[in-house]
Order: structure tokens, then sequence, then C-alpha cells
């Protein structure tokens, strides 16, 4: 550990991967309450659209991917509120339509090599320190919001009717959470990667979840749990040479077999 | 005749509501005043919930007015003031994770300020609707793991805790043995002449309807208000009453 922690890009991956480890879990836990939970894989399916357009014009793939994920959730609560579609054919539709234009994008600039691969399934080596930077900025704003509203979300996710008829923005706030997910998203795929981001959102919950317990605790609980996978996942993966996003993801996937077994009736 | 001066709490006049073709709602006209004990009555599918979605904001008529507390419904931003339970709210995701207190907590949530922690008044009034609907001993069981009945509490028990002026309940006894629904007349009628709230509330049960009730409403496509309801229902029983509704709709499309 201590070894590990000597090299600069690993202290900086650390921290990193916490952040993200919270706002992924603190974020998931409403998004999974709302029945919401695969808005996280379109999104960042829509990310990499992002990555793909800044690979090949040359921008910050981070900051693009971060613009480009807000839109796309933006749109899917448009679609969603103004049309009678089922918010889960929404969400499968956008995601192929976006994997299919970052694939066309990358194909068309000749780009596709390890640098998308690395977005695909996160990789620590390639974190930069202006990534760094960019994941601080987003990540303190998005957390910013998500506890300034932490109690309008979680009524909007038990009854988003009588949260509205008891003077919730229901809307608003909709579009608000939908945007945080999106920043949180785009954020992480450099360390988790684009296939990888929606277990780390919706697992620890899930997870948390089986051990019935009110609101807080199971917050806590599920920031606790992808916070350790994110430590452990990463220590396997520097000491194994394991790619870090499925690693988490395989630590992630533990916990909650685990919390299976101990709440088991 | 101190109702003369305050405006009602609801002021619908000539209320449409038609989807998908169909006239769900026709020519409804009616006013809500404070301190009233209102029932409303009528067949499965008269529009009963529709009605009360449209008060509420949450459908949009297709013609007519509504006011809320004299203002015109889109521009009505007190919602604290009302207190609503819908129907079938009992029926909560069995792994939602909250427990009771934190439901009725949420009915504090509109009037907190962002970021400040629960004050001692949102505390106080937490625990005095938990109080008043007996359920101070429930506050720490998940809800998931409550009978309907107490669930039902829980939910009434949330809309209480904003110190709502108006309490709407759709159907909240549905599920609820005998026992405890005469006891649950009894506190609404409690709330309605101690703590001055106004009540209206959806049932089926118009058997066991207490005497305490000032007005009926019958909801079939058409609002038929009895100012009477002992004389409604002596002079006719159930199955009458919502067949002459049914009737009296049929004849009226005739007339115009
Ligand atoms: N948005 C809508 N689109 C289409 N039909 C609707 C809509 N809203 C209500 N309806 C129809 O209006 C009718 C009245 O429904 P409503 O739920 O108001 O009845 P109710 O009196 O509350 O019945 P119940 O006693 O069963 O609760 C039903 O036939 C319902 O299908
Ligand atoms: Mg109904």
């Amino acid at each position: 550990m201590i070894e590990m922690l000597s090299y600069e890009f690993m202290q900086r991956a650390f921290l990193a991967g916490m952040l993200i480890a919270i706002l992924a879990s603190v974020s998931g836990t409403f998004v999974v309450l709302k029945r919401y939970s695969m808005i996280s894989e379109t999104l960042a399916h829509s990310a990499l659209v992002g990555v793909a357009v800044a690979l090949v014009a040359g921008y910050n793939p981070l900051w693009v991917a971060v613009v480009v994920s807000i839109l796309s959730a933006w749109l899917i609560e448009y679609l969603r509120s103004a049309f009678a579609l089922y918010s889960d054919a929404i969400l499968s539709i956008l995601l192929s339509g976006s994997l299919a234009v970052a694939v066309i994008i990358v194909s068309i600039g000749g780009e596709f090599n390890n640098s998308l691969f690395a977005y695909l399934f996160g990789s620590i080596l390639s974190v930069s320190g202006e990534d760094i930077a960019t994941i601080f900025i987003f990540g303190f704003i998005a957390l910013f919001l998500l506890l300034l509203f932490s109690k309008e979300f979680y009524f909007i996710a038990y009854d988003e009717e009588v949260a509205k008829t008891s003077g919730i923005r229901v809307k608003l706030l909709n579009y608000l959470l939908v945007t945080i997910v999106a920043i949180i998203v785009a954020l992480s795929i450099r360390i988790i990667g684009t296939l990888l981001i929606g277990a780390l959102m919706v697992i620890p919950t899930i997870a948390a979840l089986q051990y019935q317990v009110g609101f807080l605790r199971t917050s806590l609980l599920s920031v606790i749990f992808a916070v350790l996978s994110v430590i452990v996942g990463m220590t396997l993966s520097f000491y194994f040479s394991l790619p870090s996003g499925a690693t988490i993801v395989l630590c992630v996937l533990s916990i909650f077999v685990l919390s299976l077994l101990i709440n088991k009736k | 005749m101190s109702i003369a001066f305050k405006s009602p709490i609801f002021d619908v006049k000539n209320l449409n509501f038609s989807a998908s073709g169909q006239d769900i709602l026709a020519h409804i006209s009616l006013e809500i005043f404070h301190g009233e004990y209102i029932a409303i009555i009528g067949p499965n599918g008269g529009g009963k919930t529709t009605l009360i979605r449209l008060l509420l904001g949450l459908e949009k008529p297709t013609t007519g007015n509504i006011k809320i507390f004299g203002k015109d419904l889109k521009h009505f931003k007190e919602w604290n003031k009302i207190g609503f339970v819908p129907q079938r709210a009992a029926q909560v995701d069995q792994n939602f994770p909250a427990t009771a207190l934190d439901i009725v907590r949420m009915g504090r949530t509109s009037k907190r300020k962002l970021f400040s922690r629960e004050s001692e008044e949102d505390i106080q009034a937490v625990d005095d609707a938990m109080a008043k609907m007996d359920i101070l001993n429930l506050k720490d069981k998940m809800v998931g793991t409550l009978s309907g009945g107490q669930r039902q509490r829980v939910m009434i028990a949330r809309a209480l805790a904003s110190n709502p002026e108006i309490l709407i309940l759709d159907e909240p006894n549905t599920g609820v043995d005998i026992v405890s629904q005469q006891n649950f007349y009894k506190l609404l009628s409690k709330l309605n002449k101690e703590e001055n709230i106004t009540i209206v509330f959806i049932t089926h049960d118009i058997g066991v309807i207490a005497d305490d009730i000032g007005r009926l409403f019958t909801i079939n496509q058409k609002a038929i208000i009895c100012n009477d309801p002992k004389a409604a229902l002596s002079c006719e029983d159930m199955s009458d009453l919502y067949g002459i509704s049914a009737h009296l709709v049929h004849n009226h499309k005739h007339e115009h």
C-alpha cells in the first residue's frame, strides 16, 4: 500500500477514485429508487460520443464528455416527460444510438485505438493532472448540489406526485438530478470506463438495500461499499496489473453477493 | 357568517375533463369552504380521483376554472397549506429504504430551507403529527414491514406534518378493519373540530360515514352536491344513489 502510494499517479488516481465512488453511490441511491438505473449506462455511452469527438477534434476528452452527457440527459428527461414513451425504451434507444454515433465518429477520424479502449474500460495509468483537476472541480459541484437537494430528491424518488403537491419543484429537480448524474458518469469514465460505471452507481445501493434500514443508513452503507470497492479494486489492479474498472466492479459485486447472503431470510 | 368574507379554499367553475375522446368529468362547479367536512362518493371509474387530481394541478382540465385560496391554480404557491394522501398511498414499495419517521419527515421538506438542519419546529411538527395518528411507537419501523392500516396512518401523518389547512384523502380507509375504521373517522372528525382542518375525503363506505359530515358530493361524471347527507342516505340506499346519479347524467345529456 505504502509502496503503491509513493507513485504520484497512484495518489491522484486514488483521490479521484474515492471522490467518484462517493458521487456515484450517493447519486445512485436516488437513481435506483426512481427505477432509473439504466440511465447511467445510457449516459456513459453518450459520454463516449463526447470522447470520440474530442479525440478526433483534439479537445480535452473529459470536458467534451461532460457536455455531451449533459445534453443527452436533458434529451432523455425531455422525451420522458413530453411523450408517452416507456423510460426504459428511451434509455435503450439512446444507448445504442450514442454507441453507433461514437463508433462512426472514431472510425471516420481513423482513431479507433488504445485511447478509446482506455475510456471503454477505464485505465488509471492514463489519468493526467489535468483530468484530476477536471474531476475535482465538477465533482465537488455535483456533490454540493446532491447534498443541497438530497431531501427533495428522496421525496421525489418516494412519490413524485405527492412531492409535487407539497410544493416541490419536481420538474426542475428531475432535470437537475439527471444533469448531476450526467456529470458524474462523464467524470468516471477515465477511471471506471464507459462499460462499467453503471455498476458503481447501482450495485452499492442495491447491496445497501438488502439491510432494510432507513434512508440515512442506506445512503451511508452504499457510500462505504463504493469507496471500499474502489480502494480494494485499485490496489488489486496495481499489484496484479489488472484493468482498474473491471477490478472495482468485481469488488462491488462481491460486496453485493455477501450482502445478499448475510440478509437471506 | 365569517365564511362569507373569506374566499373558499377551492372554487371550481364549470370544469370539464376529457381524455382519449371520452368525457370523464363534465360541468363540475363546486366550492369547498374553510372548516368543512366533505365526503365524496361515487362508483368506480366515476371520476373522483380525477377530480382531486385536477384540483391539485396534477392533471390539466380541458376547460374550466380552478381557484385555490382565491388564487388561480397556475399561480398558487402555498402547497404547504394542502395535505394530500393519494389513493393506494399505502401500497409502498416493500424495499423502499424508509422508516415511518423518514416518511413523516418528508412532509416538512418544502418548509425547510436549503441546507438547514431540522429546526425545533420541524421536529415538533413531525412529532405532533405522529402523536395525532398514534404511530409514535412505529417511528423506527421500516414502512415495508407495517400493516396496511399502520401505513395508512403514516401517510396521513406525513400530510399533517406541514400543518395543512385542508386535508384531502383519496379512499384512505381501504384495507382497514372495522374497528380501526371507526377510530379513523373519529380521528378525522377530531381534526376537523379541534384543529379546524378542512377535510375532504373519498370513500366507498357510505354506510359508515360518520354523522359529522357536513356535505356529500356524489361524482359520476357529473357532480351532485348534497348539503344534507343524512337525508340523502336515509332516502335511498347506496346502489340506488349510484343508479340515480348515473341516470341523471344520462338524462342531462339529452336535455342539452
Ligand atoms: N388521463 C386519463 N386518460 C384516460 N382516461 C382517464 C384519465 N384519467 C382518468 N381516466 C378515466 O376516467 C375514469 C375515472 O377515473 P377515476 O380514477 O377518477 O375514478 P374513481 O372515481 O376514482 O374510481 P375508483 O372508485 O375506482 O377509484 C376512468 O374510466 C379512467 O380510466
Ligand atoms: Mg379513485
